[in-house]
């Protein structure tokens, strides 16, 4: 897998992005790359609660404390992969939970999310250099927000996880045109916790939905998840790719896993003034 | 007939007195007129220095900035630098999409020459160049000179602030 940062990001709330981003890491690193996890949903985090379990002393330093310039990136990384008997690191950057910093987030200048977006970088390169990290996946809060849109910008693929929900396809079609389109940036749709008869759809009209689905938002649709109730119903703290291997869910995940290794960003620009020409 | 004369006369001496009096009050008066004049007069000057002294005041003030310009006449940066923006991402959707890769690439990059962005960019070298000076004049970025080469940056100020 060539080095990519890829960010897990959605219009809306309760689309799954956290659930797709941690099994995704996991996914991964069961495979024996080495992964970074980082959480970026400065607002509500919740890489700390599903991780409770793999974090077993508690977190001196989080991502809060990297993109403030009070600690060095790998101060900020705690390493998970032993916990849960990974072949590949699974390093985790955390974002602090107690309400003073989600406040403290919430008041931050513009000044600030320049440096956080530099600082971002700067961790990517510490990540994909001297760390050893093959794939950093961001998990960011939903909608517009410069958490979000500073994860955006640092990555190289984007993975838009969306439902079928009427509004929310209004919403992420002008996301996608308004917001990654202008970044230049590799964007892919995943779209989420869709009916349950789609578990027994022919490969052919699972191809035609998805044909479809690419023309209404003119971008790639990487994969179309079913909705499973105790995918939905799971703890918090439980990992399925760990916990559950052989869940449908996670074969699903593993379909996208492998096209998003295989995906090139190199190549934007012509898919932009592809979509510009159609 | 004396009655009479010591009549017209006490009528002239009366009438005489009379427009003296008259006279005084009138002299009085025209006094009065003056004074008031004079300390309206002495009022207006007043008014008029206090308006020169702001004048001169601004002159030297205006004075000192065109001095200042011609000292900093030769850097053409002055300006840009004086009012800098800040290129948060949310500000980079503003601008078209040439100038925005070349602010993300300096995000990676902290500091670069053109030729740098260039290579990152897959632009030619005077394209970057031109994009970054627009960029700096437009507040965005910073350049100094180190050697030979310029090397463009994000100013960060405020790099601690909340």
């Amino acid at each position: 897998m060539r080095k990519k940062a890829i960010s897990i990001h959605s219009s809306r709330g309760g689309t799954g992005k956290t659930m797709i981003a941690t099994n995704l890491a996991a996914i991964y690193a069961l495979k024996g790359l080495n992964v970074a996890l980082l959480d970026l949903d400065f607002r509500s985090p919740s890489l700390v609660d599903v991780f409770s379990k793999g974090i077993r002393e508690p977190v001196r330093h989080w991502l809060n404390d990297f993109l403030d310039g009070r600690c060095k990136a790998e101060q900020a990384l705690t390493d998970a992969s032993e916990a849960y008997g990974l072949k590949g690191k699974l390093l985790l950057g955390l974002a602090n939970p107690a309400i003073e910093a989600i406040q403290n987030t919430m008041e931050k200048s513009r000044a600030w999310e320049v440096t956080a977006v530099k600082r971002l970088f700067s961790l990517h390169s510490a990540l994909f250099g001297d760390m050893g990290i093959d794939c950093c996946i961001i998990d960011t809060s939903p909608g517009v927000q410069y958490t979000s849109i500073n994860a955006v910008v640092s990555s190289d693929v984007s993975v838009v996880v969306a439902t079928l929900d009427s509004l929310e396809l209004k919403g992420l079609k002008n996301m996608l045109a308004e917001l990654y389109d202008a970044f230049g940036k590799k964007t892919v749709v995943l779209i989420n916790k869709v009916f349950p008869e789609t578990r027994v759809w022919s490969s052919d009209k699972q191809k035609s939905v998805i044909s479809k689905m690419e023309k209404v938002l003119k971008h790639p649709v990487i994969g179309v998840i079913p909705c499973y109730c105790d995918v939905l119903q799971a703890k918090r703290t439980s990992l399925l790719a760990v916990d559950k291997p052989f869940h449908p869910f996670l074969r699903n995940l593993e379909e996208v896993a492998e096209k998003l290794e295989s995906i090139n960003e190199a190549n934007v620009e012509e898919d932009i003034l592809c979509k510009a020409k159609s | 007939m004396w009655i009479r004369k010591s009549y017209i006369l006490c009528i002239i001496v009366y009438t005489t007195i009379h427009f003296a009096v008259l006279n005084m009050g009138k002299a009085e008066q025209s006094t009065l007129k003056v004074e008031r004049l004079l300390t309206k007069l002495v009022d207006e000057l007043n008014l008029v220095n206090q308006k020169l002294g702001s004048l001169i005041e601004l002159n030297e003030k205006m004075l000192k900035a065109q001095e200042e310009f011609l000292r900093v006449g030769s850097d053409r940066n002055h300006f840009a630098t004086e009012l800098k923006l800040e290129p948060d991402a949310m500000s980079l959707l503003s601008l078209p999409m040439s100038l925005r890769k070349t602010v993300m690439v300096l995000y990676k990059l902290e500091k670069a020459t053109a030729e740098d962005l260039a290579r990152e960019t897959k632009r030619l070298r005077p394209v970057e160049s031109a994009h970054a000076n627009q960029l700096v004049r437009m507040g965005y970025l910073s350049k100094k000179r180190e050697g030979r080469e310029v090397y463009f940056y994000i100013e960060s100020p405020m790099e601690m602030r909340k």
